[in-house]
């Protein structure tokens, strides 16, 4: 599994788009598929942490179902906003999916293969 | 020595720096220094978990809201090393505890001086600070001026610093590297 972070409209998705032919790729805007019969291309999760937040708000677990999904399809990238980098917000839902997604963002990145982070379109490989 | 650690929310930063720390203290005296004050039952909720976190590693724990240079007081002599955190809670205490809010400058120059007396004691000191620059939001006047000087005690702290580490999502990344 690879990883990519970095703030808002950094362009993770173009950066990620550069680096695989797009025939081979299928993307998932906040969603994570389900029941997929036969995976042929490398699934990419955009805007995961879309996703994050709606599990919060309807008091799944975003923590449980990931790393699961991670385990079933070794091979996926996945693209988060980071989003802690702030004044903690003054909503204590807000600030609960700040910090559920950074500790998540965290987990993924001890399984990830390949974590880069994106700044003005730029990768840094960090792990 | 000094070592700065920046990083935000749920980045893993307190993590990192209690195992740079253990990593780093051998066998010497080592103190947490803990500047959270507890208001509410979340807050409450979150030193439970820091100490949880910190239960097994040894780390002598002084509570230092405000005039951090006092720490000194409460530990032993001998060598030792100590971690502080979080800077951004100092500054809101040294900021919002008395009647009116203090100047961004005024502050600066306490805890700048307060971290130098601290250093000397010590022959390693960590501090972990937050990264609150990024989200785009424009708070109230009194908001911005104190992230400003959370801005401005990063600055200074990372010019006194022997390296500067930003964790993100658990993993350092470094900023000012240590001079062999």
């Amino acid at each position: 599994m690879k990883l990519v972070i970095g703030g808002y409209a950094q362009g993770k998705l173009n950066y990620v788009l550069g680096k695989y032919d797009v025939e081979t790729i299928k993307i998932y805007n906040g969603e994570l598929p389900e029941n997929i019969e036969e995976q042929r291309e490398t699934i990419v999760i955009n805007h995961f942490q879309n996703w994050v937040k709606r599990k919060i708000a309807c008091d799944d677990c975003p923590e449980k179902e990931i790393f699961e999904f991670v385990e079933k399809y070794p091979d996926c990238v996945i693209i988060s906003d980071e989003v802690g980098n702030g004044i903690v917000p003054i909503e204590a839902f807000e600030r609960e999916y700040r910090e559920r997604t950074g500790r998540i963002l965290v987990e993924l990145a001890k399984k990830a293969e390949e974590v880069e982070r994106v700044i003005c379109g730029i990768g840094q490989k960090i792990k | 020595m000094m070592t700065l650690i920046i990083g935000g929310s749920g980045s893993g930063k307190s993590a990192y720096a209690e195992d740079y720390m253990i990593s780093l203290s051998e066998e010497k005296k080592k103190y947490y220094i803990a500047t959270m004050q507890v208001f509410d039952e979340e807050e409450q909720k979150k030193i439970e978990k820091h100490r949880v976190l910190r239960s097994g590693k040894n780390f002598c724990t002084i509570e230092q809201f405000i005039g951090i240079q006092n720490a000194v007081r409460k530990m032993e002599a001998g060598e030792k090393t100590a971690l502080l955190e979080c800077m951004s809670n100092l500054i809101a205490n040294e900021m919002f505890l008395g009647a009116m809010p203090k100047k961004e400058e005024v502050v600066t120059q306490k805890i700048v001086k307060g971290i130098e007396m601290l250093r000397k004691e010590l022959s390693h000191l960590v501090i972990v600070s937050n990264n609150v620059f990024e989200d785009g939001t424009v708070y109230d006047e009194t908001t911005m001026e104190y992230i400003r000087a959370i801005g401005k005690i990063n600055e200074k702290l990372a010019i006194m610093a022997d390296e500067v580490i930003e964790v993100v999502v658990g993993i350092p990344v470094p900023i000012k590297k240590r001079q062999a």
